[in-house]
């Protein structure tokens, strides 16, 4: 049943507009060009030639989460929170 | 798709908030992983370092805020009063004087194409008419851009309302008397021509 929500929450999240909020305050917010930061020290580490998807994913999304501000955190998880009680009665 | 879907009634407090923390983790590495696809293909097309600049180059290109002086830091009335040699006559005109004058010197613009209709009309119309009166229209017509166009003109605008239909009929008559070649160009110089 967990599952089930799992499975579901992906098109809820698409239908609230969940996904475009967060983009957007993490970009307001400064996080995408600290990360892109980060991106350039990677390539030039990888060299610019080489580099693959897998270099950076592994390298940056550890980073990323961490470095989401908590402000922005809290600000999503309560929609979350409100959208998941509005829905569960 | 519809939320009852979901049936969440059924989950305690607990399960609901990991179901949260799910969400907004899947979201961030959503976020994370979008970010990757479109730096690794920005690299992989050539773009990625384009609007990187040496601090130098910053520097000299930044937008300047001061007072008196636009964006790129240059005084923007400065060219107000300067003078400009026209290539065609070499003559030292001022800066805003300028356009008109080369209008006039190079016989292009609307206003000196008219004057030159007019010459030719009223030369035709006076081809036997004494010399001084030609002289007369030409001295109007070299006052275009000073004073005395404007009262010149202040005429000719005149001249149009007694053609307008809105116009009294004793004044229709009028204008039938002088002729039926009388049309607002012609008008000042069948005026000069009463005198």
């Amino acid at each position: 049943f967990y599952w089930h929500c799992v499975q579901q929450h992906a098109r809820f999240i698409e239908r609230f507009g969940l996904k475009e909020l967060l983009r957007a305050k993490l970009t307001e917010c400064g996080w995408r060009d600290q990360l892109k930061a980060h991106c350039k020290d990677v390539i030039k580490e990888k060299g610019l030639e080489h580099v693959t998807v897998e270099d950076l994913v592994v390298e940056i999304t550890p980073k990323g989460r961490v470095l989401v501000p908590d402000s922005v955190k809290k600000e999503l998880l309560q929609r979350i929170r409100a959208f998941l009680a509005q829905h569960a009665t | 798709m519809k939320m009852e879907d979901m049936s969440l009634s059924g989950l305690d407090n607990t399960k609901l908030e990991a179901l949260a923390q799910d969400i907004y983790s899947d979201l961030v590495e959503d976020a994370c992983l979008g970010l990757c696809f479109e730096v690794h293909r920005a690299v992989k097309q050539g773009y990625f370092f384009l609007d990187d600049t040496d601090q130098e180059s910053m520097k000299d290109f930044e937008i300047v805020d001061q007072p008196g002086v636009d964006i790129f830091g240059q005084v923007y009335n400065q060219w107000k009063n300067k003078e400009c040699v026209c290539p065609n006559c070499n003559r030292s005109i001022a800066a805003s004087r300028f356009a008109p004058h080369l209008e006039k010197c190079l016989g292009m613009g609307r206003n000196s194409s008219r004057i030159a209709n007019r010459r030719i009309a009223s030369s035709n119309n006076m081809n036997n008419k004494s010399e001084s009166d030609q002289e007369d229209n030409d001295d109007v017509n070299d006052n275009d851009w000073s004073y005395g166009s404007e009262k010149k003109a202040k005429k000719r605008k005149s001249d149009k309302n007694p053609n307008s239909p809105r116009r009294s009929k004793s004044v229709k008559h009028k204008n039938a008397l002088l002729g039926p070649k009388l049309c607002c160009r012609s008008g000042s110089s069948m005026r000069a021509v009463e005198r």
